[in-house]
């Protein structure tokens, strides 16, 4: 049995799910969801639908920094002329999700809140019986790594990656009131709690503080279209000079590398992409393509700084 | 179970549904509108695109209840009898479709597209239908038909 609620205000869906304990589920766009539970991933009784918090809907443009509301769909932020001015690497992670059909039902708030992948979960039911489940459902080791006790799925936002190089942060709203957290703090490495600081809270907005000097970004995958990442990379320049990389679909959560443009090396930025990606054989390109990629993509972005 | 008044191409219906069932199933199952074809039902294929509110979304992951209110355009509302739309028109001359399985749902994801990009060049119809996967790969024809459509809707 499962039920259905929509609430019309933040606070009552709170107390909903307050109600609930841990048998619910927030709905946003619910693309990525649904699959969920028609694979049976997600049993939660109760569903909790976000899209009647119209507060939430808004793209505001203020001078150089933006507020969007987590209920933007990714189609809105593609095609919204403040965000292609002033942001074009969030347009163009945005624009690189799923397809154009999905895209219109996406929201922001859901591609960033997305739920980590791994080859050995994402599968029916079906699936996952006759394979054995593995520990983030109810076995009791990893299988893609031939039995460690850590989970190492990936995680697989693009529009992460993007707002934490532009140094984004989130507005984030519990029953003890509004927060406002830096974006990065809200992953955990680790594949099974992948979020943090998320515990019956709701995304509200996202903040990004200033237009970038220089940005680049790059989504490897099989097709160009509907599939999930395989490696992300989004590099910003902001005015003061300081560089952020991030990599993501390659480790438990998006891999943040902040340097001083003038300090950084091609040779230092591959050795700590490296060092802190933990990359596994979770994905359908084979690892070692994977890693070598990661050099690939570093190499050409740095190729572009270094023309400039 | 919960009773549900849905607005489907004009005519209101009322139904029960479980609270988690998808507005694909509702309409085939208990409204048998069969028009929109049940493929991959996990978002990959396109074939279930229906209008909600004019725009395009995918069946299998629309939960029906979240469809109350809303004015719903299915592959029956696009035409009646012989008097086909352009784009299905088009299909149909330059033998757009094979199997025929995909056709609904490249019908739907066509129209809303056509009317957002009157002009689209032919690696736009590219981009535009990328979600509506063809098993019998007949894209080069889908996409001429659509570029038929987008002619002559505009003249």
């Amino acid at each position: 049995m499962s039920y259905y609620f929509k609430p019309a205000t933040i606070t009552e869906a709170l107390s909903l799910a307050s109600d609930y304990s841990n048998n619910y589920v927030y709905f946003g766009g619910g693309t990525d969801l649904q699959i969920y539970r028609k694979q049976k991933l997600i049993k939660d009784e109760a569903i909790i639908d976000l899209s009647g918090l119209t507060d939430t809907y808004r793209i505001q443009a203020d001078g150089n920094a933006l507020r969007l509301g987590a209920f933007v769909t990714l189609d809105d932020i593609t095609s919204a002329p403040e965000i292609q001015k002033l942001f074009p690497l969030l347009a163009e992670a945005a624009a690189s999700v799923a397809t154009p059909v999905i895209r219109k039902t996406a929201t922001i708030g859901g591609n960033l809140l997305v739920n980590n992948r791994c080859t050995f979960y994402n599968q029916s039911k079906e699936w996952r019986d006759a394979v054995g489940s593995c520990m983030r459902e109810v076995g009791a080791t990893c299988l893609v790594t031939g039995g460690k006790d850590k989970c190492f799925s990936r995680n697989v936002s693009d529009t992460a990656p993007a707002l934490i190089t532009l140094n984004a942060t989130v507005t984030v709203q519990t029953q003890k009131g509004e927060d406002e957290i830096p974006l990065k703090e809200i992953y955990a490495p680790d594949g099974i709690k992948y979020h943090q600081h998320m515990d019956d809270a709701i995304l509200t907005a996202i903040r990004v503080p200033e237009k970038p000097v220089d940005w680049w970004f790059k989504k490897l995958r099989l097709r160009k279209t509907l599939d999930f990442t395989s490696l992300t990379v989004a590099a910003a320049i902001d005015t003061a000079g300081m560089a952020r990389v991030c990599l993501n679909g390659v480790s438990m959560s998006p891999i943040l590398i902040e340097k001083p443009i003038a300090d950084l090396t091609l040779e230092g930025l591959t050795r700590s992409a490296r060092k802190n990606c933990k990359t596994v054989d979770n994905d359908l390109m084979p690892l070692k393509y994977r890693r070598e990629m990661i050099n690939v993509y570093l190499n050409e972005w740095w190729q572009t700084v270094k023309d400039k | 179970m919960e009773k549900v008044q849905l607005n489907i191409n004009g005519f209101t219906r009322i139904v029960l549904v479980d609270p988690h069932e998808t507005i694909l199933d509702t309409l085939r199952n208990r409204l048998f509108l069969t028009g929109t074809k049940k493929c991959c039902d996990e978002g990959t294929c396109g074939s279930c695109t229906m209008l909600i509110d004019s725009k395009p979304v995918l069946g299998c992951l629309t939960p029906t209840v979240r469809c109350v209110g809303k004015e719903i355009v299915t592959i029956e509302g696009i035409s009646s009898g012989d008097d086909l739309h352009p784009v299905q028109k088009h299909l149909v001359k330059n033998g757009g479709m094979q199997c025929g399985f995909c056709t609904p749902g490249v019908v739907m994801t066509a129209i809303p597209y056509l009317e957002e990009n009157p002009n689209p060049s032919v690696n736009d119809i590219k981009e535009g239908l990328s979600g509506n996967l063809c098993r019998c790969t007949g894209y080069k024809k889908i996409i001429e038909a659509v570029k038929d459509a987008a002619e002559e809707l505009n003249t």
